[in-house]
């Protein structure tokens, strides 16, 4: 087990490690294909710099993407809740045509959103950047699926202590799906993180720009440099990694110590 | 109808189960007034783009036509054929693989699990650059894979991976798999904490080995999740851009693209169509939401 | 589960014609309001700030920092010079993404969200003109000297006789040989000079036996060559009459032959990406290249072989028309329809279209090479350059740009260049060239339809 798990770790590992040691090294070196840190990490690093405001980049990234978590993660969990704990026949037919909207590919829809949020006036503009994935069918079925493992008798238990529906969600069933939230969390702020397409077409204005859309723009001339890439890349991935690191105990620890 | 046939089995107070269905109501309507506005409005958009050609401010309406013009058209039915090889193959042995992993990431005797996690699950979290980069290198002509086959004796001379039909779509598989078996052993991971060990412990009593442990209690507990996942990349599949477009941009030819990536170049690289675009998307929604609903058929039972 | 399907369709339905009653009432309106008229006027809006050429901000939409962004900067810095208090904005957007943004926003009708100038690709410059003539200012009356541009250049931007597009960077295609390699195998760069594609494939063969390395490397399927192979006759895969001109057109099959001749003899080495590509001659597995002259950044990105490298024109056709020079890439800058036009114009005609000063900051700085003919005769061109030899490279290339057939590349152009190059995927497989040539103009066909 350890063996295959050791493999399985290693294999997962290897491009990440690969962009690292890359980050450290001139485009040449990394087209000829070394697998040695290299000492051009600081050039890299003067470089990408002089060429992109990774600073703006990163601090809109960032609060684009804690806000669009904590809200969508709020309203999905709220929903969820609402379909799998007052299960009725109606809101499954309801959860079922709310699929329905994850199966259009985006290309289809994004200009008539684009549309739609630029008829608002809110290009350019965090909540514009939020709106169109502020709810997602995928998360609210994530706590469906997961809420149907809850078990119900806490819930009856909390309404003979009087507690109200509101105070149930946030005190009781809140604290107990720590598994589930940490891995929504987990999912949402990476695929906030790194939605490329979308921010592409509302941010018109240079301060408005994300970390995706700078990478991208640094693969854009004619003479590509490799190594001011990895870099831009291992600043963009290191967010998510620490999320994930630092949430990743809670998928372990779960619910199971805290029932009866 | 569906009221009393839902207080006859759950609750025997009828203004109750009322006032508890509205506030379920309650709960979802945010969610879902958002996704009715933001995802339903542009779809039906989208659809009546579907029904007119033409460019810019130039667009007319066409009717059916570009529907109909989607059964002439040999590089959709190519696209759709190479999507669905990738779907068959691939998200059963993601789904498999990331179930394994997160049953054996679950041992609580299992030394070094936050690292085994953190490292299963990097992969999604690469920069879709870099991981085309990564996997391009590797399997080039004088790249990693042929270097090592090579060595190992098992091939003669490099195999042109990127550069023949077969193996650029094994290559759009094998990207797959290596970024997204973490991702789904995630959802299992949380799933199974909501598992009761004490199940376990009965069937180890029992007698029952690691492996039907895993087949008669795991699968069967994690059934929701397991869903929601086949659901989700079932999608996520049939929508496939990112691998097409970057790893391998659909060549040799067009043989290893996808219909997202077809999608994607009708609408934006080179002549816009976006009406024939919109056309083929919906095409891709019926064929995914026919899918998941016979999912949903096979796996939602409670 | 069949009454759930018909109930969730039904619904669709239902939503669906709503929405689009609701559309034609509510929608409408605004989406006149907003567009201008449909000939673009002359006139600045009237919502820019200020109609005066003196001071003034424009916004423009360009990539590549080290490149376009860099030249937008410097020309930003001489304007200021002579107009005090003149702004430039520059978004930095990828080519592909910039398609993206102005397709939708063509589509979507909100073209208050374009900028003033926009750089734009030459090759898809006449398709995005033809496509959304909404979207940008026909400048051939502005006073711009569009005759001081190399011909072929500027061509790339005109539609109808009329000029759409300040020429920017050359594309001019060139040799690019290790001269080092060359020597060990008995040759130098004179003897590339002028050849037909035989004779360049007879040298290639036997410096590929004595030094056993290929001449060149390119992406698979060998679409570009056959591009540039064509302009450097004066051929397009177009008729007129904007028909595809795929199936039988000799030039063509010619230049086809030759592709699969230099691969076959193993004098061109097929990689399958741009990374790769650029391996092929950084890790010295190749002994060259034929491209766009903005190669020569990643050329001489590998320090380690400077001074061994040297510049040529290309090879010819060996047909009627056939000549040594071609173009392959490039970019023009597009003023829009939602521009401060006086003040966008008269930018660029004092920038791009006017000042030698430019030109000789942003050759050395960034290796930008112009199509404005004054700025050829700067001494700056005429410098030997020690990583080729002491070659006044520079000078060459625009010299060779001067000779460019001028083609018309039509709203077409990009798929006719893959439904070409699918094909010789096809040929190279073993397919008869005429059956594999016939569908790809039916490809071809069926797309235009």
């Amino acid at each position: 087990m350890y063996v295959f798990l050791a493999i399985a770790a290693f294999l997962s590992i290897f491009p990440l490690l690969w962009t690292a040691i890359s980050a450290t090294n001139s485009s040449v070196d990394i087209i000829r294909g070394t697998m040695l840190p290299g000492t051009y990490l600081l050039q890299n690093l003067n470089q990408l710099l002089e060429m992109a405001d990774v600073r703006t980049a990163f601090i809109n990234s960032a609060r684009n993407a804690v806000l669009l978590t904590f809200c969508s993660v709020l309203i999905c969990s709220l929903a969820g809740y609402g379909f799998e704990i007052y299960h009725s026949k109606a809101k499954d037919r309801v959860m079922s045509m709310l699929l329905l909207s994850m199966m259009v590919p985006f290309v289809a829809v994004m200009i008539p959103l684009f549309q739609l949020v630029s008829n608002m006036g809110l290009l350019d503009s965090t909540i514009g950047f939020m709106l169109p994935t502020l709810a997602t069918a995928f998360l609210v079925m994530f706590f469906r699926q997961n809420i149907r493992s809850f078990p119900h008798e806490m819930i009856e238990a909390a309404r003979i202590d009087g507690l109200n529906e509101i105070s149930i969600f946030f005190r009781i069933f809140m604290p107990t799906m720590k598994s589930t939230y940490a891995a929504a969390i987990t999912i949402t702020f990476m695929a906030a993180w790194n939605v490329f397409l979308w921010p592409r077409i509302i941010m018109m204005d240079p301060a408005s720009i994300t970390m995706p859309m700078l990478i991208s723009n640094l693969t854009a001339g004619y003479v590509t440099d490799f190594g001011v890439i990895m870099l831009a890349v291992m600043i963009a991935t290191l967010p998510t990694i620490l999320i994930f690191f630092f949430l990743q105990k809670y998928f372990a620890e779960g619910i199971a110590g805290t029932i009866k | 109808m569906q009221m009393s046939e839902r207080a006859i089995t759950r609750k025997p107070k009828l203004s109750l189960a009322q006032k508890r269905g509205l506030t379920g109501w309650a709960f979802l309507a945010v969610a879902a007034g958002l996704i009715i506005w933001m995802n339903f409005y542009p779809m039906v958009r989208g659809f009546y783009i579907a029904l007119q050609s033409g460019v810019g401010a130039n667009m007319q309406f066409a009717g059916d036509l570009n529907f109909r013009r989607l059964f002439a058209d040999p590089q959709f039915r190519q696209t759709i054929s190479t999507t669905f090889l990738y779907l068959v193959v691939q998200v059963p042995i993601m789904l498999l693989t990331a179930l394994a992993l997160a049953s054996m990431l679950n041992n609580r005797n299992l030394k070094g699990r936050g690292i085994f996690r953190t490292a299963i699950f990097l992969p999604c979290t690469v920069g879709l650059v870099a991981y085309a980069l990564v996997f391009r290198q590797m399997f080039a002509f004088d790249g990693l894979i042929n270097t090592i086959l090579i060595n190992v004796g098992i091939l003669e001379t490099g195999h042109n991976w990127l550069g023949t039909a077969w193996s650029a779509r094994l290559v759009i598989i094998l990207g797959l798999l290596w970024r997204w078996t973490g991702f789904n052993m995630i959802f299992y991971l949380a799933g199974l904490q909501n598992i009761d060990r004490s199940i376990y412990e009965a069937a180890r009593i029992d007698g029952a080995n690691p492996f039907q442990q895993f087949w008669k209690i795991t699968i069967p507990l994690l059934r929701p999740v397991i869903l929601l996942t086949a659901i989700m990349s079932t999608n996520g599949t049939l929508q496939l851009l990112d691998e097409s477009l970057n790893l391998t941009m659909g060549g040799p030819g067009i043989t290893s693209r996808t219909m997202a990536h077809q999608i994607f170049a009708t609408a934006f690289q080179g002549n816009p169509n976006i009406g024939y675009a919109s056309a083929m998307a919906f095409v891709i929604f019926v064929m995914v939401a026919v899918l998941a609903l016979l999912q949903m058929k096979v796996g939602d039972k409670r | 589960m069949k009454k759930f399907l018909a109930i969730v369709l039904s619904v669709l339905m239902l939503v669906a014609l709503v929405a689009c009653g609701a559309t034609t009432t509510t929608e409408t309106p605004p989406v006149e309001a907003e567009t201008p008229a449909p000939t673009p006027a002359q006139t600045p809006d009237e919502d820019e700030e200020d109609d005066e050429p003196a001071g003034g901000t424009l916004t423009v939409w360009c990539w590549d920092p080290t490149f376009n962004i860099f030249a937008m900067e410097e020309a930003a810095r001489i304007y200021a010079e002579m107009n005090p208090g003149f702004e430039l904005n520059i978004v930095d957007m990828a080519w592909d993404d910039i398609q993206i943004a102005l397709t939708t926003a063509a589509t979507a009708g909100n073209l208050d969200v374009l900028p003033d100038i926009v750089l734009m690709q030459d090759n898809a410059f006449q398709m995005n003109v033809i496509n959304f003539p909404e979207l940008f200012l026909d400048l051939t009356n502005s006073g711009i000297p569009f005759n001081e541009f190399a011909a072929a250049k500027a061509g790339m931007s005109m539609v109808n006789g009329n000029n759409f597009g300040v020429p920017f960077d050359n594309g001019t295609t060139i040799t690019a040989l290790r001269t080092d390699v060359l020597e060990e195998a008995g040759y130098t760069m004179e003897d590339f000079e002028n050849v037909t594609w035989n004779e360049f494939i007879e040298l290639g063969r036997s410096v590929l036996a004595q030094t056993g390395m290929p001449l060149l490397a390119t992406e698979a399927g060998g679409g570009d060559y056959i591009a540039f192979m064509l302009q450097s006759a004066g051929v397009s895969l177009f008729n007129a009459d904007g028909s595809p001109n795929i199936a039988d057109n000799a030039a063509l099959i010619e230049a086809i032959n030759v592709y699969l001749e230099l691969v076959e003899s193993g004098v061109v080495l097929e990689v399958n990406n741009w990374d790769e590509y650029i391996g092929s001659f950084v890790n010295g597995t190749v002994a060259g290249t034929i491209a766009g002259c903005w190669i020569l950044g990643s050329v001489q990105s590998a320090d380690d072989q400077a001074g061994n490298w040297g510049v040529m024109s290309i090879p010819r056709l060996d047909i009627p028309g056939g000549t040594n020079y071609s173009n392959w890439g490039g970019s023009s800058w597009a003023v829009t329809s939602n521009a401060n036009a006086e003040l966008a114009i008269d930018f660029l005609r004092h920038t791009f279209a006017g000042s030698t000063e430019l030109y000789e900051v942003i050759l050395p700085a960034a290796g930008a090479l112009s199509t404005w003919a004054p700025a050829a005769n700067s001494t700056v061109y005429a410098e030997p350059q020690p990583f080729f030899g002491g070659q006044a490279v520079f000078a060459d290339i625009v010299r060779f740009s001067g000779n460019v057939p001028a083609i018309t590349t039509g709203v077409f152009f990009y798929e006719a260049r893959d439904a070409v190059g699918f094909a010789v995927v096809d040929i190279l497989g073993g397919a008869d060239i005429e059956q594999a040539l016939q569908e790809a103009q039916d490809l071809l066909v069926f797309q235009i339809g």
